[in-house]
């Protein structure tokens, strides 16, 4: 498999290093590496800790934070050629750098897998910051490319309103790896609720699809499926690996044949479990794609899909949903 | 007794005005010890004379106050630029000036490639050239067989061929920005921005860590500066990792190594610990590694759009540039480096990006007062006489990209700034006026290391087109030629070191065929450069 890469982005001070620090020390089972600027701000848990050297910490729950060191894009080299690949990739982008200029990099190379754009803004300095002649046009433009826009610091009401586009209060979640991470089938629990916070759903996929058809349905997938990764069979043999989070998506070949399996995920009271899986339904939402029949653009569904989306109203301030803008293809001229 | 070895010149131009000129310079223990005619050494024994640089001129030897490391190991890969170049061995590279040139010479080079080495190729600049843009195609022309890369002399672009593309996988079902799709939605070849060059660059073992870190990289770069004569250099933005320093210690400190070397620490990360490793590497400085600067990059190039300009702004309606290193961050790490002592060089381009610098500098130097501190503004391509009148006033020194005028003037003529902003560019007059403290370099490899060229471009201010780019800003020769070695060695704080030609200081020269002075100031870059002097051994070309 690919390795997933999150890249975390946001504006001096916005919280970064504070969502680093929650992601480190939830349990989430998985083993990741997080490159950060630098160390001054983490701060792990003495009993998580196994070693701690100038430049990697390692922790118990098989994690490692390291500062990313001369070279970001060369770290990112030798993060692949590790015999033994962490599960997750999670790298910190620099206060006023555009965390876009870094993903995309998941998208080009055939070894990585994209795992989003998490950009956190602070609630009580972001209006003023979007304005300000010199860095405003960057600041804005780290919260436009986030396929999951993060709040922090409005715990006294406060609210970034110059954003513009529907955000997660980081306040409201009790985990946040779900959200920066996504999940692994067996992280999906039976009873559908990950957590207060979190609906998902999984489900196999045994029938074979083309890319094209998988594009057609993820053009039109409900706007408050936060994230949905996995394996669909390929037409013609193989599978195609599958990562969406907000906006963006990658489809990957697999060499692995036979049935497939994805995860969904969305925040709870935007989106049910049942919606999420919801058959009836069809296309409406994408975790309808563990529904053979909805990976036939053609169907009415997709266009029930289509009509839904539109119809869905943003619930404010807690909706992922947006304006989907598929990026997919665009071609730089 | 130390030997002393009496050198004979045909001419000795030392930059001091104490001596102006001379015929002979005793060297002992590496320092001159004295300068005069034959007899100099007599106060103190006599010597032993050295004629093989009789018929030569010899000068402090120059300091580039602004490069990179990269400038010699580049040449592992074919050239593929506009411009003649000469490589560290003394070849000339022709310049390629249309697309079919480009081919055909890579065509070439690849003959001499062995079985599935990739064909990687730098310098590369559409912007000199007319017609179609470089694809996959062209370069298949060369081989289908062999990946191809050929990366662009900004470095933020990359060409692979059909090969290369496949070995990526990228193909029309990609699905990333940075991979240039044609109308067909096929890939062009064209991939723009690291994101999308790493995995070619990765599969062909492209590594930019090497081209700045090995001994091979390291010793080419002293090549390179022979060649032009200089004995002093920076390697203006270094990781200096614990490694690096050991290596570059071990290649400098050999005996027949030509060159000093000043990196500058790259600024990435928490003020702070920057601070601790810049004061951590400075005891770590020999004769020949001078460690404990610190190099900060604020905003992009001009010719990009990625400089941060004031109004009225790029003359193209272009958005204004972006900063690498935010205003907030940079008046934090001129604050924390001013505090411990530590001198920066800092990366500004465009005038909004030189005058926040100024601001963080005055900001810095109230809290925490200290003269002798000499930052450094890199570029000060944009400043105008209001920010180097600011500069003087603060102590803030500034080197000038002067090379920019013949490389890239009629671009900013034409495209960027518009002729009357592009008129004062670069503006050294203005610079000297206020009585800022002044140097001038060529960012090598962006442009070739070769002072003397540096120098003509000051002094003639010529673009490619024979344009002559603000005549008001013009400096004289022996302006120019005391940047390039006094007024650069001060930037460095070597000024007590190198040069000039005096008592005391290391013995340090350039090997000319011909008295720059003496020349007419249009042929001021064809002076012929035939070696160095360092630490009195001789090497020449």
């Amino acid at each position: 498999m690919s390795l997933p890469l999150t890249v975390i982005g946001g504006y001096l001070g916005a919280g970064k290093t504070t969502l680093i620090n929650r992601l480190l020390g939830e349990s989430h089972a998985q083993r990741l590496m997080v490159m950060v600027n630098d160390f001054g701000a983490i701060n792990i848990d003495a009993g998580l800790l196994v070693s701690a050297s100038e430049d990697t910490i390692a922790l118990t729950n098989g994690c490692v934070c390291c500062t990313m060191g001369a070279d970001l894009f060369m770290a990112v080299g030798d993060v692949l050629d590790l015999a033994d690949r962490p599960d997750h990739l999670v790298i910190e982008s620099s206060g006023i750098a555009d965390p876009a200029k870094i993903a995309q990099v998941a998208k080009a190379e055939p070894d990585l897998a994209y795992g989003g754009i998490v950009t956190v803004v602070d609630a009580l300095t972001y209006d003023g910051l979007s304005i300000d002649p010199q860095i405003g046009a960057q600041v804005r433009g780290q919260a436009q490319v986030a396929d999951v826009l993060l709040v922090s610091k409005s715990e006294g009401g406060a609210w970034p309103d110059a954003v513009g586009r529907e955000a997660v209060d980081l306040s409201t979640l009790e985990k946040v790896a779900p959200l920066v991470l996504g999940l692994r089938p067996d992280q999906v629990p039976k009873a559908g609720l990950l957590h207060a916070d979190y609906a998902s759903w999984s489900d196999t996929v045994d029938l074979p699809f083309s890319r094209e058809e998988i594009e057609a349905i993820l053009m039109v997938r409900s706007p408050d499926l936060l994230r949905l990764k996995g394996r669909v069979p390929a037409k013609g043999g193989g599978s195609f690996e599958l990562h969406v989070v907000g906006a963006n998506w990658s489809i990957k070949t697999h060499p692995a044949e036979g049935v497939g399996q994805l995860v969904g995920i969305g925040l709870k009271g935007l989106i049910s479990r049942d919606e999420i899986a919801d058959r009836r339904a069809g296309a409406r939402h994408l975790g309808a794609a563990g529904q053979h029949s909805a990976f036939s653009p053609a169907t009415p569904q997709i266009c029930d899909g289509l009509i839904a989306r539109d119809r869905m109203q943003c619930p404010g301030r807690f909706s992922i949903c947006g304006d989907w803008r598929p990026r997919f293809g665009r071609a730089v001229q | 007794m130390s030997e002393t070895t009496v050198f004979a010149a045909k001419r000795i131009v030392t930059m001091d005005p104490d001596l102006p000129e001379a015929t002979h310079v005793a060297v002992r223990d590496g320092h001159i010890l004295a300068v005069g005619g034959a007899d100099c050494a007599d106060p103190w024994g006599g010597g032993l004379l050295d004629n093989s640089l009789g018929n030569a001129v010899l000068m402090p030897g120059f300091v580039e106050g602004h490069a990179h490391m990269m400038a010699g190991a580049m040449w592992r890969y074919a050239y593929a630029g506009y411009h003649d170049r000469l490589d560290p061995d003394g070849k000339l590279w022709r310049g390629m000036m249309t697309l079919d040139e480009v081919i055909a010479g890579l065509a070439e080079y690849e003959k001499g490639l062995g079985p599935g080495e990739p064909l990687v190729g730098w310098g590369f600049d559409p912007i000199f050239l007319e017609g179609e843009r470089m694809g996959a195609t062209h370069l298949d022309q060369i081989s289908t067989e062999r990946p191809i890369a050929i990366i662009f002399s900004n470095f933020h672009l990359l060409c692979a061929n059909s090969k290369a593309l496949a070995m990526a996988g990228y193909d029309a079902g990609t699905n990333a920005e940075g991979v240039v799709k044609g109308s067909d939605g096929a890939p062009t070849g064209e991939l723009q921005e690291m994101a999308a060059m790493f995995p070619v660059m990765r599969r062909l073992g492209i590594d930019f860590r090497g081209l700045s870190q090995t001994p091979e990289a390291i010793r080419t770069y002293g090549q390179v500066a022979v060649r032009a004569g200089v004995t002093t250099a920076t390697d203006l933005y270094s990781f200096l990792e614990d490694e690096d320093v050991a290596t570059l210690i071990s290649v400098t400190d050999a005996a027949d190594f030509p060159l000093r070397i000043v990196p500058a620490l790259g600024a990435a990360g928490y003020p702070g610990e920057i601070a601790a490793k810049a004061r951590r590497l400075a005891p770590q400085s020999t004769e020949k590694l001078r460690l404990g600067a610190v190099k900060l990059m604020t905003d992009g190039s001009i010719q990009g759009w990625t400089a941060r300009v004031r109004w009225p702004g790029y003359v193209g309606g272009q958005p204004n540039g972006i900063w690498n290193t935010s205003p907030d961050e940079i008046h934090a790490l001129c604050l924390e480096m001013q505090k411990q002592g530590l001198q920066m060089h800092i990366h500004v381009n465009g005038d909004e990006a030189a005058e926040v610098s100024l601001n963080a500098i005055e900001a810095a130097l109230r809290a925490y007062p200290g003269p002798g501190h000499r930052h450094v503004l890199q570029h000060c391509q944009m400043m105008g006489r209001d920010l180097y009148e600011r500069a003087a006033e603060l102590g803030v020194c500034c080197n000038i990209f002067a090379n920019h005028i013949w490389y890239f003037g009629d671009q900013h003529v034409a495209l960027t700034l518009g002729p009357d902003r592009a008129a004062r560019m670069d503006a050294a007059r203005t610079a000297l006026d206020t009585g800022a403290r002044v140097a001038l370099h060529s960012d090598a490899p962006v442009t070739p290391l070769g002072p003397l060229f540096t120098a003509w471009c000051a002094v003639n201010r010529r673009t490619m087109s024979d344009r002559i780019l603000g005549v008001a800003q013009c400096i004289d020769v022996d302006e120019a030629l005391f940047a390039i070695t006094m007024g650069a060695a001060y930037t460095l704080k070597m000024d007590d070191e190198v040069g000039s030609i005096t008592p005391g200081k290391r013995a340090d020269f350039a090997v000319l065929g011909e008295d720059p002075r003496a020349v007419a100031a249009i042929a001021l870059k064809d002076v012929p450069v035939l070696g160095t002097v360092l630490g009195g051994k001789v090497h020449l070309i």
